[in-house]
């Protein structure tokens, strides 16, 4: 496994109208333009392969944002970002996925989109039912899943996909205790394979268990890099 | 190598796109190819009537000349309702990964297409009602089919970049496309038009569709060439000016619909 990330100056704007609605650079052209802002403005850090790293801030402090931008689900306007592996992603708690499908439905559609062939997706299938714990529910629409089978079947499908760079934004948080020792466990046997999990969220204890370093961001800049105690400090010593 | 599996990967991603948008948007099981057909049934019931005693229009196999029109514009305006919401209806997976989001209108057309397929039951049941056997003329259909799809995956670009810009404005945009379908020979034979209004009506793409549509199923001859190139040319205008305009802005989907 050979993962790594690598930001240079890493910016991502948003673009307002008059009302207040994000456009995109086109819209904006055409309509009578607002405000503008950068979600991440000169992000640069490097990532190595085995690196656990938590994003700690603030909320609206750009931790999703540059999640999202690690996923390729939002594109900087500015600076060079690479990432190199395959990505897992569990970015909401909706976990990417459509509430009139199964949720075999679900893990087939975000495995095939994240890159895997269909007929290797579908012979995965039975492997994301046994990871997500959701037995039978797994046939069953997501819309009768609760917020926790969401987060599962959205973790079982990315684990799936056998990513060498796996984030997880919050969402993680949604699991029980029983599921959390399952998500701990998957994380660090990625780690040890020399992969790298990127995490952000609030509860620190658990950030603690699959992160060794953090990132701290306050208004979509990077603060500080370090040792994940030292960063937490000085988040909560602000 | 790489470029044969870059494709059967693209290939995947649009079958499995396909696949999850005809159950979201038209669920499961046995039926839903009744649920397919009910909405161009009840357009094609509505518009005979309207034809039958407002109009008052005479004319061979009215029913079939209506389905002629129906069948093809159904798929055309459901192409633009799918087009429309297809971003905002995925808006969970394009806030989750990154995907090759250039394949959604292709999936949308994929999607309606499948619909389309069940919808020609209708043209098949008119011409048993109004007693039309098949010709030789049937063999051009296939190329009547392509045009079609073509035709409604010129649309699908920029109505999917217009739902995402203004999903306040979709109903316009439907409304816009049912006028486009009455400004077209739409519930009479070009043929049964005299003056102006002949060649006003056939400025309109649609008409050609449903005059191709007319020529193979219910007068039994071959589409001219008009009725093919046509509407193929206006698919291939729209598609020049909207599909890179459409790969630029898929960059800043999530922006805007998270």
């Amino acid at each position: 496994m050979n993962a790594s990330v690598s930001a240079a100056g890493v910016g991502v704007r948003f673009l307002f109208d008059r009302e207040n609605r994000v456009v995109t650079p086109t819209l904006a052209r055409l309509r009578r333009r607002g405000p503008e802002t950068w979600g991440l403005r000169d992000i640069s850090f490097q990532i190595g392969p085995g690196e656990g790293v938590a994003l700690i801030g603030a909320s609206g402090s750009g931790k999703t944002t540059l999640l999202r931008t690690l996923a390729s689900v939002l594109v900087p306007d500015e600076g060079r970002l690479e990432v190199s592996g395959r990505i897992g992603s569990l970015l909401s708690i909706e976990a990417g996925l459509l509430s009139t499908l199964t949720g075999r439905e679900n893990a087939l559609l975000i495995g095939v989109l994240a890159g895997v062939p269909l007929q290797t997706m579908r012979a995965r299938l039975d492997d994301v039912r046994e990871l997500s714990r959701l037995g039978d529910n797994f046939e069953r629409p997501v819309s009768s899943f609760s917020q926790g089978m969401r987060a599962r079947l959205g973790f079982a499908a990315a684990e799936q996909l056998d990513p060498d760079v796996l984030l997880l934004d919050e969402v993680h948080e949604a699991f029980d205790h029983e599921y959390r020792e399952v998500v701990e466990r998957q994380v660090a046997a990625l780690l040890l394979r020399g992969g790298i999990v990127v995490a952000a969220g609030h509860d620190h204890p658990m950030l603690a268990r699959l992160c060794d370093r953090g990132l701290l961001l306050e208004k979509g800049q990077l603060k500080a890099s370090g040792p994940r105690d030292e960063i937490v400090q000085a988040y909560l010593g602000r | 190598m790489n470029g044969s599996r870059t494709l059967r990967q693209r290939l995947d991603v649009l079958i499995a796109l396909t696949i999850a948008d005809l159950r979201v948007r038209y669920g499961r099981g046995r039926f839903r190819v009744v649920k397919w057909l009910i909405d161009p049934l009840a357009a094609l019931g509505v518009y005979l009537v309207l034809v039958s005693f407002a109009v008052s229009k005479s004319g061979e196999a009215r029913g079939l000349s209506i389905a002629c029109a129906v069948v093809p514009f159904q798929l055309v305006i459901a192409t633009a309702v799918n087009s429309m919401s297809s971003v905002l209806s995925r808006r969970n997976v394009v806030l989750n990964m990154g995907f090759d989001k250039t394949l959604i209108p292709v999936s949308s057309v994929l999607t309606e297409t499948a619909v389309f397929i069940a919808d020609l039951a209708l043209i098949v049941m008119t011409m048993a009602i109004y007693r039309v056997a098949p010709t030789t003329a049937i063999l051009w259909f296939p190329l009547i089919f392509v045009v079609t799809v073509v035709f409604a995956l010129g649309f699908a670009y920029p109505l999917t970049v217009f739902g995402v810009w203004y999903p306040e404005l979709r109903l316009f945009g439907v409304s816009a496309l049912r006028t486009l379908f009455f400004i077209a020979a739409a519930l009479i034979p070009l043929a049964s038009v005299e003056g102006d209004a002949h060649w006003l009506l056939q400025i309109n793409p649609l008409t050609e569709i449903f005059e191709s549509y007319r020529d193979v199923f219910l007068y039994g001859r071959a589409p001219s060439a008009l009725n093919v190139l046509y509407p193929l040319a206006f698919a291939a205008l729209l598609l020049a000016a909207f599909a890179p305009l459409y790969r630029r802005e898929q960059r800043q989907f999530a922006k805007v619909v998270d």
